[in-house]
């Protein structure tokens, strides 16, 4: 193919058959946004649904469930496999690893293509809900026997997980063969930017542990429609096993986007404070690998009350909780990293801000749902759903977010627009705390997980309206981000060459926006580089 | 760490057990007595709690309740001791089922209670059937033989665990299904298995079952076999757990693109330089 | 139990605090232990949350740049130092875990003990609704349409135990009220008990996602004076 990033003007077959890092990562959040977008119609609509006792948008009390449940399915399937781990390990790594370590591409550009158009078809296979007959009805888990007997397409489901999945997997080994052989002469292991290692690990995670989800929905596909037993128990199925696969995998996968979440969130708030990593190695190696040791041990945690032996519901009670030393140790560097810095606040530091708060809020929520007695009464309430929220939802989200305006002036040239940013940043912040955190005291007195109609419990109708206030108010700060985001992108003041000042190769060796082969001179680092040695 | 080395553990047995169980998968067994007439519906049963207060007499015509006979795994069969027509051959049959099971060893593991649903048999009937039944010796602590106290029980009780019998005049015999009933250790109906369609495999499993995922650590091993197999309600025994296998064998993918990923750059670079 | 507290060797001999409480023949009201546990680890998470939070705040003010130049001051950490921030902080939220694990699995202890004098009613879960069938062969049940039917009605005093299973999908019982849930699986029984100490109704909702109808599957769970429940009992019984 020829080098035609030359030329100016737009060329949409350019940009389908580029195998350029940088555009892969621009393509990967064009289509996570899409997903997050529409899956974000959904959860309004969900909270609006929510807001009084009976049917409020779907038709009736017989066949609400219909409309409900996909809705349900499409917000947590597409928001979990087609936003937030593409947007965090297909938009962020794709396009700034490579800078970050001195390389000029990754190691197979190709296979690169290649994985970001799986991507894209497993998002149209996941907006095929909305047009097919028999939409899938089976939450993004997919539980057996009922995702089997359904009238519902469970295939779309399937074939959703396998190209996403398939797409992540291309795209983990291609990041750790880069990041193995193609760093810069001079750069070690610990001169590497916290977002490389928490890639790497994330990647690490994915690699191993994808394939087994990818086999369990295999499974549940020639049940559903080749007539298997795998999941049958009457036909000597095992009831629970699927179960057991499903977050044998979906438990890591919530280190692959708290992992890379959180890297972005070193890079900002180091940048910002000014300010080396406080214990840069504690925060990598107990830290980052500590969650991919213990990640393998403690899916259980999400079958405390599926009647599994007691010693197995014990024994992963003790491994879940440990989670919290990891996770304790970069929580005390990110924190550490303020520490007598220089900080400032823009718009991408406005949102790491918030994040270290939503960390300890939705962190916190966790270590009693870790504990298997306490999670016999808050498991399947709106406590969990808050608390995962909270973590994985918002606090990752925000992390996309305040990745893309941090890197906004990188990938574009322009400067985010300050206070169109700043407005967006208030609405969101403010309107996801108004959501989710009332949803922690009614799920304390139990109200359940994926209910629309809630008659029996009329008490928390106050609360779920003041649930969908706040996510009205998310709405119209996700809808000002966004807009912001396209005006600057199209007539934003220009960027000076290092406007936060880091000292990040992608920030000192390369333009705005790199060009192909991303860095004019070949870069090389010494041995006391960092990326970073502010001031010193 | 824990559960996944278990996995591996899992994978390797099976490999081991896969010759074994396949000569057993296709032993046929004869029988002239259908088993389907008698078939219980296990599904209304299973979890059913046999009075622990049930009063029974033991070998030695002492008064004991059943739940002095629980406390570990317990296989419990209905039978009786006296032949007048034809002899109980459920004992015989679970009695060459266990001499060949490997899976799990009598007294030490598990024990198995013969309790006589008939109201003739008397203690002293116990000896007899003892002496023909020609228990090994190892087997002898480990297996148990009682009576009801009270005849009167002995149709409501053998009924609560779905256990069906009628005596035929004209045959001078007991018609009733051949079954073994898997006790968990505080009593529960855990599984049945009927005598003649199963082999020794599938008692050790069913035995295995019967502890509920209560293992010490040097007996990590039964716990990973148990996982292999899952009850197969429609055949009555055990089949493989397939997805365990193809759960475990998908760990090795990412990781085998992996290092093909990492040959196939090296052999790249080492061709353009060289 | 000695064998599961060998294969969990390191909590197993940390855990002091693990008693068999059910053992002395007083019942444990297991909502009592559930809340007693739930307000110390609310306690447990304000503190940790107070000390980080106030540190952010603390930081965030007090270290904001005067100019635009300004560089951070953030200390260099020797070799001794950057491994005690490692290891002091890994040991001082370890010990918190084994605290809360060992609590926890005090509590758990409850849960799992089932009192001698339970009365068993057997659960099954259908898409959507359930049946409880009672030791004497009555059923009841509760449709939501109708609002038909009386639920799970037990008698006060005596602590109930729910033999569990499902004749299709998986479904789970919750009861809030009763802090205890547990899922019913088709081919497999388990099994929770609870403790009804006064008259009251509340509800058990299906909490594990079953289908169209999920929200729709609920039931009443009444607790009634024993005479009462011995009366409805015997009155099924002749409905039969």
């Amino acid at each position: 193919m020829k080098m035609s990033t030359e030329s100016h003007g737009f060329s949409l077959k350019e940009w389908v058959f580029t195998t350029d890092h940088k555009r892969i990562g621009v393509l990967y959040l064009i289509g996570s946004i899409a997903a997050f977008a529409v899956a974000g119609i959904m959860a309004i609509m969900i909270r609006i649904e929510q807001s009084s006792l009976g049917p409020t948008l779907v038709a009736d009390v017989a066949t609400g469930g219909n409309q409900y449940n996909v809705w349900l399915y499409f917000h947590g399937a597409a928001m979990i496999l087609g936003f937030l781990i593409p947007g965090l390990t297909g938009f962020a790594a794709n396009y700034f690893l490579p800078l970050m370590i001195g390389a000029k591409d990754v190691a197979f550009p190709r296979v690169n293509a290649f994985s970001v158009w799986l991507f894209y078809a497993g998002i149209i296979m996941a907006l095929l809900t909305f047009v097919v007959s028999d939409a899938p009805d089976v939450m993004w888990t997919g539980y057996p026997p009922y995702s089997v007997l359904t009238s519902g397409n469970t295939a779309f489901y399937v074939f959703t997980v396998h190209l996403l999945g398939f797409a992540s997997i291309l795209g983990a080994v291609n990041f750790l063969v880069t990041v193995i052989y193609m760093r810069a002469p001079g750069m070690g292991w610990n001169q590497l930017n916290m977002f490389v290692w928490s890639t790497v690990t994330a990647f690490v995670i994915q690699l191993v542990f994808v394939p087994v989800l990818a086999a369990a929905v295999t499974m549940l596909l020639f049940d559903k429609y080749l007539g298997t037993h795998f999941f049958d128990p009457s036909q000597g199925g095992d009831v629970l096993l699927y179960q057991n696969l499903f977050w044998f995998y979906s438990h890591p996968a919530v280190y692959v986007i708290l992992l890379p979440a959180l890297g972005i969130l070193f890079e900002i708030i180091a940048t910002f404070s000014k300010n080396p990593i406080f214990n840069y190695k504690a925060a990598v190696y107990g830290g980052m690998w500590g969650i991919v040791l213990i990640a393998g041990e403690v899916w259980v945690h999400h079958l405390y009350i599926s009647g599994m032996p007691d010693w197995i519901r014990i024994g992963q009670m003790v491994s879940t909780l440990m989670i919290s030393v990891p996770v304790g140790l970069l929580a005390i560097s990110m924190f550490g990293t303020l520490y007598r810095g220089a900080i400032t606040y823009a718009t991408p530091m406005k949102y790491a801000t918030a994040c270290l708060f939503l960390f300890l809020i939705g962190g916190l929520t966790g270590i009693p749902l870790a504990m298997t007695v306490m999670t016999v009464h808050l498991s399947e309430t709106s406590f969990v759903h808050a608390h995962f929220h909270y973590i994985m939802g918002i606090f990752a989200t925000f992390a996309v977010f305040a990745a893309v305006y941090y890197w906004f002036p990188k990938m574009t040239g322009k400067m985010p627009g300050k206070k169109l940013g700043d407005l967006g940043f208030w609405f969101n912040f403010i309107g996801v705390n108004v959501t989710f955190f009332p949803l922690f005291l009614i799920g304390v007195q139990g109200m359940p997980r994926r209910y629309w109609n809630y008659e029996m419990f009329p008490q928390f109708e106050p609360i779920h309206k003041i649930a969908m206030l706040g996510a009205l108010i998310v709405a119209v700060g996700m809808f000002l981000t966004i807009l912001n985001w396209i005006i600057s992108a199209i007539g934003g003041e220009k960027a000076p060459a290092n406007p936060w000042k880091s000292v990040s190769l992608e920030w000192t060796h390369c333009p705005n926006p790199p060009g192909p082969g991303n860095f004019p001179k070949d870069v090389t680092v010494s041995a006391d580089w960092t990326p970073y040695n502010y001031g010193r | 760490m824990w559960h996944r080395w278990m996995v591996g553990v899992c994978a390797l047995i099976a490999t081991f057990m896969v010759t074994t169980a396949q000569a057993e998968y296709f032993r046929q067994k004869e029988s002239d007595l259908d088993p389907k007439v008698f078939w219980i519906d296990e599904k209304k049963f299973m979890g059913v709690k046999v009075d622990p207060a049930l009063e029974l007499l033991d070998e030695q015509g002492r008064v004991r309740t059943f739940k002095d006979f629980t406390g570990k795994p317990t296989i419990l069969i209905w039978s009786y001791f006296t032949c007048d027509g034809s002899c109980s051959a459920v004992n015989a049959e679970l009695l060459s089922l266990l001499m060949e099971t490997k899976l799990q060893t009598i007294d030490r593991d598990y024990q198995v209670l013969t309790i006589s649903f008939d109201a003739n048999d008397t203690v002293g009937s116990i000896a007899g059937f003892k002496k023909k039944l020609a228990l090994p010796e190892a087997m002898v602590s480990g297996w148990h033989f009682a009576l009801f106290k009270d005849p009167d029980q002995i149709k409501p009780v053998t009924a609560s665990t779905g256990f069906k019998f009628f005596w035929a005049p004209q045959d001078k015999t007991f018609y009733h299904p051949n079954v073994f009933i898997f006790l968990t250790a505080d009593g529960r109906i855990n599984r049945y298995l009927y005598a003649l369609i199963n082999t020794p495999k599938d008692v050790g499993l069913a035995l295995i079952e019967a502890r509920q995922g209560r293992f010490k650590i040097n007996e990590v091993i039964d716990y990973a076999i148990g996982l292999c197999y899952s009850y197969n309600y429609k055949e009555g025994r055990y089949t493989y757990n397939i997805p365990m296998f193809v759960g475990a064998g998908s760990l090795l993918l990412g990781i085998f693109i992996f290092i093909g990923s990492v040959l196939f750059y090296r052999f790249r670079k080492s061709r353009e330089e060289g | 139990m000695k064998g599961r507290m060998v294969a969990l060797s390191i909590p197993g001999l940390l855990l002091p605090g693990v008693a068999w409480a059910a053992e002395s023949g007083k019942i444990v009201d297991p909502v009592e232990s559930w809340n007693h546990l739930w307000h110390e680890v609310l306690i447990d998470l304000f503190i940790m949350g107070t000390i980080f939070a106030a540190l952010a705040i603390h930081w965030l003010i007090k270290y904001r740049a005067t100019s635009p130049d300004q560089v951070g001051r953030g200390p260099t950490l020797s070799r001794a130092q950057a491994w005690s921030w490692a290891m002091v902080p890994a040991f001082v939220f370890m010990a918190d875990d084994f605290f809360l694990a060992a609590k926890g699995w005090t509590v758990w202890n409850t849960y799992r003990k089932v009192p001698e004098n339970a009365m068993e009613v057997k659960v099954t879960g259908n898409m959507w609704y359930w049946q409880f069938e009672y030791p004497n062969g009555a059923t009841s049940t509760y449709a939501y349409d109708t609002k038909e039917g009386d639920g799970l009605m037990v008698p006060v005093g005596t602590p109930v135990v729910l033999r569990m299973t499902s004749n299709d999908v998986i479904h789970s019982f919750g009861m809030a009220e009763y802090r205890v849930k547990e899922d019913m699986m088709p081919g497999r029984i388990t099994y929770i008990w609870f403790y009804p100490k006064e008259e009251k109704q509340s509800w058990v909702t299906c909490v594990e996602f079953c289908g169209t109808l999920h929200s729709q599957m609920y039931a009443p769970v009444k607790a009634v004076p024993p005479a009462q429940f011995d009366a409805w009992l015997k009155q099924k019984k002749s409905t039969l």
